[in-house]
């Protein structure tokens, strides 16, 4: 059996990957991808702990974060759509202020 | 055209350095810190069957030990549907945004016959030398009153 610290680095790199991308890009696409990334690090986690203690409730805490995950990119491909309809880019840099 | 994937130039990598910091601490911290022996789970269990009963707080008939976790089943399911009417809010346009619920439920979101004559009608009349983004939003904009 794979010992749990192995998943914690691949977890760390899914999430320094995820983190990267959020500090080093302005599109608001790749920002999304990133934070995705940065979720699946803490499914990881959960997951290799639910095998850690021999416990089921890692794994469904993992799927009930799959599921926010998709909310979570609904609204916000919703919001870059009107960021692309307003600013005609989807760089993060743009917009300064809120408008309603 | 799909073209191959280019290497950014213009990201700022030297914040990124912060990543690959963190990870280093990460990495150190992981690698020596000692973990006991992973508990596992029975050979014979079915995983998928004890997440569904923890899913509708079944836990005395699931395999292998868990909690219920009804109450958060619902809240997703409720996050879940007010994700989905946020995106389409967000997503049409301000004009018609009471129209465009009802189109989007009826056509798929298409425009209609009627729209498309409309601006097709509207781009003949339109000058060569006229943008042709004024005359799309207005027609869009007319279309969107009716």
């Amino acid at each position: 059996m794979v010992p749990v610290k192995y998943y914690l680095l691949l977890s760390a790199a899914v999430f320094c990957i995820g983190l990267y991308g959020l500090l080093t890009r302005e599109n608001a696409l790749l920002f999304l991808m990133s934070v995705e990334l940065m979720l699946n690090a803490a499914n990881i986690n959960f997951i290799a702990f639910s095998l850690q203690w021999g416990n089921l409730t890692g794994q469904v805490f993992s799927l009930f974060l799959m599921a926010l995950a998709a909310a979570e990119v609904a609204v916000g491909i919703g919001i870059i759509l009107v960021l692309y309809r307003n600013f005609k880019e989807i760089n993060v840099t743009v917009p300064r202020s809120m408008r309603w | 055209m799909v073209t191959k994937p280019q290497f950014a130039e213009n990201a700022n990598f030297s914040n990124g350095l912060a990543a690959v910091a963190l990870f280093v601490v990460f990495a150190a911290i992981f690698l020596t810190t000692t973990f006991p022996e992973p508990a596992g789970f029975p050979q014979d269990a079915s995983l998928v069957a004890g997440i569904g009963y923890a899913m509708f707080d079944l836990t005395g008939q699931s395999p292998v030990p868990t909690e219920g976790f009804l109450a958060a089943f619902e809240m997703v399911d409720i996050v879940l549907v007010g994700a989905l009417v946020a995106a389409v809010m967000l997503a049409s346009h301000e004009s018609d945004r009471v129209k465009g619920m009802v189109t989007a439920l009826t056509d798929g979101g298409s425009p209609t016959r009627a729209a498309t004559e409309e601006h097709r009608s509207a781009s003949s009349r339109a000058m060569p030398g006229d943008g042709e983004d004024g005359v799309a939003d207005q027609s869009a904009d007319e279309g969107g009153e009716q």
